[in-house]
């Protein structure tokens, strides 16, 4: 009888009550897509750092992390073959390549423009990455001809395409200067901005020749078969490999990992904003039908209505609310992140004046399904507007019976 | 015997900082099956006393005893419980459930006492509305019924979970007159086939023209006490 009463009380004021959960139910809504878009947005980011830029797993020269942010050739693996050969018939390992990068400027004769030079071993780079699958104009590098493949976006700044020449400037282990004329062979499009804004992919031979590096490498990167072992691998082959260093994608990706936390800040962020919204929405509602139903529940408590019951009832309209607004909004929310996840959000239009933010996005961006989230919203949905209706449901069953009779 | 006592009660209120006497020392004992009424001009105390009587408030001073049992110094929570088992009430205005049914709501105080099943409960319910002659009326809701109409679902719902004592605070004063006489009659009626004490607060002398008991109060004291 207490659901079937306070069902139909919460319709009494039908207005009043639709936008109290019409409040929830675009909250949740919010938090459904937002958790989708960001979520989205974290999962390419992370495919995108592992098939363009870390792999799975990377080994360095003891010290290259120290001072990676200015990509040092001095600290380089001298001979990586054995190393390769040892790591490769590991049953883990799905595939294993080495590069050197190396700070560069990019020029043209006029302008200039600086940029990370990759150098790939095009017969094995893509048992580990995907630079090959992203070539949207031209051919991947082959062998040890003298070409490069860049992002289209460095390209179009440029104004070149596939068969013109840009030149690389950049210096050699022994610090000397050095310069590459180079034919474009192909355009990359990865959406990520760390390869398609400023990477410059040259064959490792040239890259070995015209930086002086001999037989060295500044990686070796490895694929795992199983993704979910990268921190087992690491400890094993720290244990394996003494005097080298080893890192997952995560060590190396700190900045998406980073922004990854923040984002669970930025979800938390929201679910307090419908918990806000709930609050203020749900009380006011509540604390209004309390004090227009005082002669109401002055009858009740008549009646021999228990104090407990009475806020019960209370607590269950705002509950009944609270579930309203959860299915509005789950709905809603699905509903508008079905396209979102069919067909993503492009953000080129804004990304490339924003610049590097960490996320590895250039263009579109597609949403999640994230079903975690959707249960959470909805059951905090109900669970939330039930705690907030306790207060003025405890203000509803103070009131004593002949004061409440008495009221109009 | 005797189903409600008052013994020496002092009910004051507080009206800012002053003390108002509401009533000043009664003490009345009121018998099983009694038809009793409570009249007396605005301020003599009449609400007060049925307030008392009905476990609504507690006395200032003195003995309350409902079914024997001293209810005086009783908790809200327990007073409740001596509401739920012993007492019903009719409202001046009705106070019905607006969106339960005639029938919901003469249910809902047996669904309170948690006692019966839902068709011994519906059995219960159908037979009480059929005795205040609103049977056909079960499903409607309050605002689709008559004031007369309302009020006997409410002595329907009064009734239905066999109250020892029903109290009525001006149950006619919202009716016309006509109505009004014809739910004293039902009450009257009720009182005879049930053996239900019955109190109710008035100052229409027609009401108390059906009184079997009159109790008149002046400025917070018994005037007289009268069987009719």
């Amino acid at each position: 009888m207490l659901f079937k009463l306070a069902f139909r009380n919460i319709f009494r004021h039908f207005t009043r009550t639709f936008l109290t959960f019409l409040a929830i139910a675009l909250g949740l809504a919010m938090l459904i897509l937002i958790d989708s878009m960001l979520t989205g947005i974290d999962q390419e980011s992370f495919d995108r750092v592992i098939n363009y830029e870390t792999g799975h797993i990377k080994i360095f020269d003891r010290g290259y992390r120290e001072d990676e942010e200015n990509l040092p050739l001095d600290k380089s693996i001298k001979d990586p073959k054995p190393i390769i050969s040892k790591v490769k018939v590991d049953p883990e390992v799905a595939g294993i390549t080495s590069r050197i990068n190396f700070r560069i400027v990019l020029s043209d004769g006029i302008d200039q423009y600086p940029a990370v030079g990759v150098a790939v071993n095009p017969a094995d780079d893509q048992a580990v990455f995907r630079l090959k699958q992203a070539v949207i104009k031209g051919e991947f590098l082959s062998g040890t001809e003298e070409t490069m493949v860049l992002g289209e976006d460095l390209a179009k700044d440029f104004g070149v395409s596939v068969g013109d020449y840009l030149t690389i400037l950049t210096r050699t282990k022994y610090d000397t200067y050095q310069a590459i004329d180079l034919r474009i062979k192909g355009l990359l499009k990865t959406e990520d901005p760390k390869i398609d804004w400023a990477a410059v992919v040259i064959p490792l031979e040239v890259g070995q020749e015209s930086l002086e590096m001999e037989e060295s490498v500044t990686e070796i990167d490895i694929k795992l078969k199983d993704p979910s072992k990268v921190k087992d691998f690491r400890d094993k082959l720290n244990k394996e490999l003494p005097g080298l260093e080893i890192a997952t994608w995560k060590d190396l990706a700190a900045d998406v990992v980073a922004i990854a936390q923040a984002k669970r800040m930025g979800t938390g962020f929201v679910l307090f904003s419908v918990f806000i919204i709930a609050l203020i929405g749900i009380s006011n509602t509540i604390l209004l039908a309390a004090f227009e139903r005082t002669r109401e529940i002055g009858m009740m408590a008549a009646m021999g209505m228990r104090r407990g019951q009475i806020v019960h009832l209370f607590v269950l309209e705002g509950a009944m609310i609270g579930l309203l607004g959860s299915i509005t909004g789950c709905l809603l929310g699905i509903l508008i992140n079905i396209p979102f996840v069919k067909y993503g959000i492009n953000w080129g239009f804004v990304m490339r004046d924003v610049g590097d933010i960490g996320y590895r996005v250039t263009g579109v961006s597609r949403g999640v399904w994230n079903i975690s989230m959707i249960v959470t919203a909805f059951v905090a949905g109900i669970v939330i507007s039930a705690l907030t209706s306790i207060y003025p449901a405890r203000v509803a069953s103070r009131m004593e019976p002949t004061e409440a009779l008495k009221r109009v | 015997m005797s189903i409600v006592k008052m013994e020496k009660v002092v009910k004051n209120y507080h009206v800012g900082k002053v003390e108002v006497p509401a009533l000043r020392g009664i003490s009345i004992s009121i018998e099983e099956g009694d038809f009793a009424s409570i009249a007396g001009p605005s301020g003599s105390g009449k609400t007060t006393l049925l307030n008392l009587f009905g476990c609504l408030d507690k006395p200032t001073e003195g003995t309350i005893y409902i079914a024997n049992q001293d209810v005086s110094k009783l908790s809200s929570g327990q007073l409740a419980n001596v509401r739920n088992r012993n007492l019903s009430f009719i409202f001046q205005t009705f106070n019905l459930i607006p969106v339960l049914t005639a029938f919901e709501n003469v249910e809902f105080p047996l669904i309170l006492l948690k006692k019966s099943r839902t068709k011994e409960r519906s059995d219960m319910v159908m037979k009480i509305l059929a005795e205040v002659g609103i049977a056909e009326l079960a499903n409607r809701k309050p605002n689709e019924m008559s004031g007369g109409q309302q009020q006997r679902v409410a002595i329907a719902r009064a009734l239905v979970k066999n109250p020892k004592v029903v109290l009525a605070d001006e149950p006619t004063a919202n009716l016309d007159s006509k109505t009004g006489e014809d739910i004293l009659k039902l009450m009257l009626e009720m009182n005879q086939k049930t053996k239900t004490t019955f109190i109710f607060s008035t100052h229409d002398p027609m009401v108390m023209n059906y009184a079997r008991r009159l109790i008149k109060l002046h400025d917070g004291r018994i005037e007289s006490d009268e069987r009719m």
